[in-house]
């Protein structure tokens, strides 16, 4: 009995925070290299959510087509963001400013867009892999493998790509050093996009991913965004390594507090956390400070 | 030394106490034709058909303006993204119903309360918040919030009314005052807070205290450089911006006659921080004008519906883009330009230099 509550507070925890992980991650690597705190992020994550949504259910196509579509049109989004509204104050007096409220803005109209479009009722998105199997009384879901072997395949992609290409060091360079980057002759506005884009990528997979085993509503991007941002903050801002710790530390912690306290209290319970957490060590875990990122 | 010299000492002193005292470059003319208008207005609109109506809306743009006015003390002039706001409002709207649902007081010795209790809960939100930076505040303030909204549903039954809130407290009453004669007492009471916020805040602004918080957003290394203490004043400006939404909180509450936990929903902070974005960020007047263009725009765009939602947002990324100032300036250079009194001649090279003897 208690072995069962267990088990399933692991498996939760584990599930949620690879999700998790997989959100912070394109939150961090916006926040590392752009200075750009996206809080749009939710957004973008319900664009691709309801792009794979609309493939699936109107073009009748199978989950595994839609999810490439989902992706990529969550990447377009973030982009055509860039675009607009991003381009224009990079390296303004105001950037912060302009782009925290400018990033509300859009999130708000994105949700209210979802509820013109698509009604308000809950969206099932079909998962992409079926079936399950028990372990002490616990079901344990293909689905919830997938996203959990996804995440860490992407962390490790993700690692590869800012270490060893061009493209991912032009990144880390623009992070740690705008103007002497664009000495260096790196496309310093193009490689924001390009990390933007990226970043929207991810939150468009992990909505595809994710709806699955939640449901879909024009709201449903808001809490894992939040999520996102507490692990993000949790591991260190601008850390990729500390959003992959942080994200299963913090997966685990919430489902035991819901397996154990009940749902209402797993929100509050990991904000207590991040409090207590924000006063001990200010920096987060992997907390790396102003001078070096990513 | 000559008397030229002197002369110039004497025509630099207006210049200075100019600064001193921001509110003699609004003439007297202007306030008092303002408060005579902002009495005379309630007695003019209940002549006309949907006068009640009317009346009640310029009672819910005082109070949110006075929201908006103090938000934007600490977002747009402290540079604090603090989101904890409505939780501050809810804080002063649930003392006040506690105070008079649970222990019976009257609810105009109850809505003096509401302000210190928010106070009280500003600085406990304040001193593990006002330490950190940009993000780090949005977060711990949204924890607030959401740690607020919980509480209000799940917490004890005099507090959560069965999660639904309050909804049932005695309103303000006057004697046996009724219909729109009360309408209007309601009205100068709102219009009273208003004044005082909008006073107290346009104080705080020109003083020392304003001028640090400026100066930490603007760069706080040199500011806390030249010895401003950076959590003193932003707990300082913090609680007076709580003051505030905590004493519209508790008159909102006895006048709706409750208060729900629905005032935690996002549409309530989205639409805050629509008037402060549209108004003007930073700026004195802009949530003001943001609150009476957004609950004017909202007696059209109810007709619109969900599409209100989407041109909002676009509206706010828009502005904050492409005109951080919001629609502020354009009022200021109006009134500087008919109303105003003669802006100070600028000074010359001459007088900066304090007139050294040639």
């Amino acid at each position: 009995m208690y072995d069962t509550q267990i088990v399933q507070a692991v498996w939760g925890g584990v599930l949620f925070g690879s999700v998790y992980g997989l959100m912070a991650l394109g939150l961090t690597l916006v926040w590392g290299a752009v200075r750009l705190l996206n809080l749009a992020h939710g957004a973008i994550f319900i664009v691709g959510a309801y792009a794979a949504y609309w493939v699936v259910s109107s073009l009748h196509l199978p989950i595994l087509v839609a999810l490439p579509f989902g992706v990529l049109a969550a990447a377009v989004f973030a982009y055509a963001m860039h675009l607009v509204f991003i381009r224009p104050v990079i390296g303004k007096p105001g950037f912060d400013n302009a782009t925290l409220v400018a990033t509300v803005g859009i999130s708000i109209s994105v949700s209210a867009a979802a509820l013109l479009i698509f009604n308000p009722e809950y969206k099932v998105v079909p998962p992409e892999l079926t079936g399950s199997y028990i372990v002490a009384g616990v079901q344990i879901n293909y689905q919830g493998l997938l996203v959990i072997g996804t995440s860490l395949a992407l962390f490790a992609i993700l690692y590869l790509f800012l270490t060893y290409t061009r493209y991912g060091m032009a990144i880390r360079a623009v992070s740690q050093q705008m103007e002497a980057a664009s000495l260096m002759t790196i496309p310093v506005v193009q490689t924001y996009g390009l990390v933007i884009a990226i970043s929207g990528g991810l939150a468009g997979l992990a909505g595809v991913l994710l709806s699955p085993l939640f449901f879909l509503n024009p709201q449903s991007g808001f809490n894992p965004m939040i999520q996102a941002l507490i692990v993000t903050i949790f591991g260190g801002l601008g850390s990729v390594r500390g959003a992959l710790v942080a994200g299963f530390v913090l997966g685990v912690f919430e489902s035991f507090v819901e397996v154990f306290y009940g749902v209402a209290w797993a929100l509050p319970g990991v904000f207590i956390l991040i409090i207590v957490m924000l006063i001990v060590r200010p920096n987060g875990l992997f907390g790396i400070g102003e001078v070096r990122r990513l | 030394m000559s008397v030229g010299v002197v002369s110039q000492i004497a025509s630099a002193r207006p210049a200075i106490d100019q600064a001193a005292a921001p509110w003699r470059r609004v003439s007297l003319l202007t306030i008092g034709g303002t408060v005579l208008a902002g009495i005379l207005i309630p007695w003019l609109l209940v002549r006309l058909p949907i006068g009640d109506y009317l009346v009640t809306l310029l009672i819910l743009f005082f109070m949110q303006a006075v929201i908006a006015q103090s938000w934007n003390l600490i977002m747009g002039y402290g540079g604090i993204y603090s989101f904890a706001q409505v939780a501050l409002f809810a804080v002063g709207g649930w003392t006040a119903a506690v105070l008079v649902s649970s222990l019976g007081w009257n609810p105009f010795v109850a809505v003096l309360f509401s302000p210190v209790i928010a106070v009280v809960a500003a600085v406990g939100i304040g001193l593990p918040t006002l330490r950190l930076r940009g993000v780090y505040v949005v977060l711990m303030t949204l924890a607030f919030h959401e740690l607020a909204r919980v509480f209000a549903v799940t917490g004890p039954r005099f507090i959560s009314g069965g999660g639904y809130g309050l909804v049932n407290v005695p309103t303000f009453q006057f004697g046996n005052v009724i219909g729109e004669q009360r309408t209007i007492y309601l009205y100068y009471l709102a219009m009273v807070i208003f004044a005082i916020a909008s006073f107290v805040i346009w104080r705080v602004i020109h003083s020392p205290l304003g001028m640090a918080v400026t100066a930490l957003r603007d760069s706080e290394t040199y500011a806390v450089s030249r010895g401003i203490n950076q959590l003193r004043v932003r707990l300082i400006l913090f609680a007076i911006s709580a003051f505030f939404t905590g004493l519209a909180g508790g008159y909102m509450t006895h006048y709706n006659g409750g208060i729900s936990t629905s005032v935690f929903d996002f549409p309530i902070l989205i639409d805050l921080l629509a008037m402060i974005v549209i108004g003007g960020w930073g700026t004195f007047g802009g949530p003001i004008l943001g609150a009476a263009i957004i609950i004017a725009l909202d007696q059209y765009l109810v007709a619109i519906g969900d599409y209100r939602a989407l041109f909002e947002g676009l509206i706010i990324a828009g502005i904050a883009v492409f005109a951080p100032q919001g629609m502020w300036p354009l009022i200021r250079n109006a009134y500087d330009r008919y109303l105003g009194p003669e802006p100070p001649a600028r000074p010359t090279p001459e007088s900066q230099r304090g007139g050294v003897p040639s």
